[in-house]
């Protein structure tokens, strides 16, 4: 029941967010940290992630609440608790969901023994949810519009995108000089499942007037884009299995989209890394479904006509229906996926004991680097940004270490810890973050962990 | 080799990820969550609107020199139709409010229509004479779960003014307006 709690709670009501991969990046001893930068420093010979167990990540987060406001089993009203949550929170408060499961990854080295280009290739799944509290319209539920006269309940408080797709991957990576290293991965989209309604405006708002009990105006700009879906709402007779095969496959709807990234080493024990990922639109032209709320409607109630009569005046629910008319739409759309901007700055000390491993890249030939990292990822609205300060250590060839310490708007004591282990060419790692929610889960706001499996040839390994 | 890989898969997986998963399961603590509680959500929404207006100008009861003592429409009403309300309206009140600047007695009748044009409901204001100061008449009507019905069966409101006799003649020099606006208040509860 416990564990049962748990998972609930973690896959649930948490998620995970932000795709903030703080101790992932830049932890070049783990293979999927190419995924957060194409131009880190690694050294690989060649390296294959296990299918389907060589990276495993997860993130959830909430910025206003946890399970323990909401659900907290302490008698009280789950409606008051409802009330404090929602009357706490902001609009720019948010849930957010990502999830990432590889089917298989794979690099190589190109050239001779000595050269220095790699090529990565490599296909993953992905799932991404996003909503923000839609707090004016919740507001309106809970409360009506008797108390919030003059108010204007703002309809774009409704944004919430989501996502399951599959991505290809092919990247280049390639040492350009000894203080430089330079990479690109081009990325095909195959989108399963997409909803997304993130350009949404109009008002509600009453406020006594003078010839009528009140001025009353809807102005509605609502719109909620969805693909992938329509087979299965609509008396649906195919095989789900197949047709999500195929649609991971490349037979969902397309997109393209590219990383670039880079490592530069100004001095031997500082270095510099920038990557940008997901720059790419996905184009969704298959089993399209728009919904549309869009008008503008004054209500006046009912106006008799003394003189000319108003038996033929439509009705107060038609004239509503026809000013804010519902429909149903098949219109191509284009998403952009969230594009994703990491930068870190690294001093490396300490000479190892052992020097016979160089496996792990450039920068690990020191035992200990402190570090700072910077995330910034695009949303439908300001901009996520995440602050990490680390510390890496080689504990010893085949064990290597990275803590955080990271400041966004989920956390201001978000710490992770990271631990890679490469014996015998196989390579495992466990990245887990915000540790310190661990206490008491059902308060955390915002969780994640990776983890995953590798079988790597070092260069040192293969000229053996 | 086989075998050896699966050892090593083994021992990486029960030893590592094992343990890794449950120090984080078993170290962490979770206060007791019911997620039952979500099936008590109720909404109680209040929501206000405008019902009716009118706004006749006092010339209006005099045509070719003669009074016209009664006027009559009978628009459709149909708010309440949807059978949202019929679940989830717990009571509606509707308050009008009369302002008679005209120097004679009105009687407004408020008539409930079902879908055959019978009578569900009689809404009867007096409103008194124009005297030279301020002459508001506010009116009140309550729908409880007793009488919610007629406001869910109801699909047109037939509006009656009245101008009582004996008074002041009017002419087209009279004047003064009667106006109405009104409100309905409806007190949701939805579970």
């Amino acid at each position: 029941m416990r564990k049962l709690r748990f998972f609930f709670v973690l896959f649930l009501t948490l998620g995970c967010f932000s795709q903030n991969k703080q101790l992932l990046y830049n932890f070049t001893s783990v293979p999927q940290s190419m995924l957060t930068n194409p131009g880190s420093d690694f050294k690989y010979n060649w390296y294959v992630g296990i299918p389907l167990l060589s990276g495993i990540s997860a993130n959830i987060g909430s910025s206003g609440f946890s399970a323990f406001d909401l659900y907290a089993n302490d008698g009280v009203d789950f409606n008051t608790k409802l009330r404090d949550v929602v009357f706490s929170s902001s609009k720019n408060d948010k849930i957010a969901l990502n999830e990432q499961i590889e089917f298989f990854n794979g690099g190589f080295k190109i050239g001779s023994d000595e050269g220095d280009s790699y090529v990565s290739f490599g296909m993953y799944q992905e799932l991404d949810f996003l909503l923000y509290m839609p707090k004016d319209l919740v507001v309106l539920a809970l409360d009506g519009n008797k108390d919030y006269l003059g108010r204007v309940f703002n309809l774009g408080d409704f944004n919430v995108k989501g996502e399951l797709l599959s991505v290809f991957h092919l990247g280049l990576h390639k040492k350009v000089n000894e203080k430089l290293i330079l990479g690109v991965r081009g990325k095909i989209y195959s989108s399963l499942f997409n909803i997304s309604s993130t350009k949404n405006s109009g008002y509600v708002y009453t406020v006594p007037a003078e010839n009528a009990a009140y001025k009353q105006i809807i102005a509605s700009n609502l719109m909620l884009n969805s693909s992938g879906f329509l087979n299965y709402t609509q008396n649906y007779t195919g095989n789900a299995a197949s047709d999500i095969s195929k649609k991971t496959l490349l037979g969902g709807n397309l997109g393209l989209g590219f990383d670039a990234g880079l490592t530069y080493y100004p001095k031997q024990n500082i270095q510099f890394t920038a990557s940008i990922s997901d720059v790419g639109f996905i184009r969704h032209n298959k089993q399209v479904e728009n919904y549309s709320y869009k008008g503008f409607y004054v209500h006046e109630g009912l106006t008799p006509d003394f003189i000319t009569g108003s038996s033929t005046i439509p009705t107060i629910s038609t004239k509503f229906n026809d000013a804010l008319p519902f429909e149903t739409l098949h219109k191509k759309y284009t998403t952009w996926r969230p594009i994703k901007l990491n930068t870190s700055l690294q001093y490396s000390f300490g000479e190892p004991e052992n020097s016979g491993c160089n496996c792990n890249g450039n920068e690990m030939e020191y035992m200990n680097s402190l570090g700072a990292q910077l995330f910034v990822m695009s949303t439908p609205r300001v901009p996520f940004m995440a602050l990490t300060g680390y510390y890496r250590r080689r504990v010893s060839n085949a064990l290597e270490m990275k803590a955080t310490y990271t400041l966004d708007s989920f956390s201001r004591r978000n710490i992770g810890l990271g631990l890679s282990t490469t014996l015998s060419k196989v390579n495992f790692y466990f990245l887990a973050d915000n540790l310190l929610e661990y206490r008491d889960i059902s308060k955390a706001k915002s969780l994640s962990f990776q983890l995953g499996l590798n079988i790597i040839f070092s260069d040192k390994e293969a000229s053996e | 080799m086989n075998s050896y890989f699966n050892g090593i898969m083994k021992i990486f997986f029960l030893k590592y990820t094992m343990l890794g998963i449950s120090i984080l399961s078993v170290l962490s603590c979770s206060s007791d969550l019911d997620f039952n509680q979500g099936n008590d959500l109720a909404l109680e929404p209040v929501i206000v609107a405008n019902l009716a207006t009118f706004d006749i100008p006092v010339h209006q009861f005099v045509s070719g020199g003669i009074e016209q003592p009664q006027f009559v429409d009978v628009p459709n009403f149909d708010l309440f139709k949807d059978s949202f309300f019929k679940n989830n309206l717990l009571k509606v009140e509707f308050f009008f409010e009369i302002n008679n600047t005209i120097n004679r007695d009105f009687v407004i009748d408020l008539v409930l229509l079902d879908i055959n044009d019978s009578e569900l409901h009689r809404i009867s204001i007096p409103v008194p004479a124009y005297t030279g100061v301020e002459n508001l008449v506010p009116y009140p009507e309550l729908f409880d779960s007793s009488n919610l019905v007629i406001l869910t069966s109801t699909r047109k409101m037939s509006f009656t003014i009245t101008m009582q006799q004996p008074g002041l003649p009017l002419d087209v020099n009279s004047l003064g307006s009667l106006k109405l606006r009104s409100s309905t208040t409806g007190y949701f509860s939805i579970k």
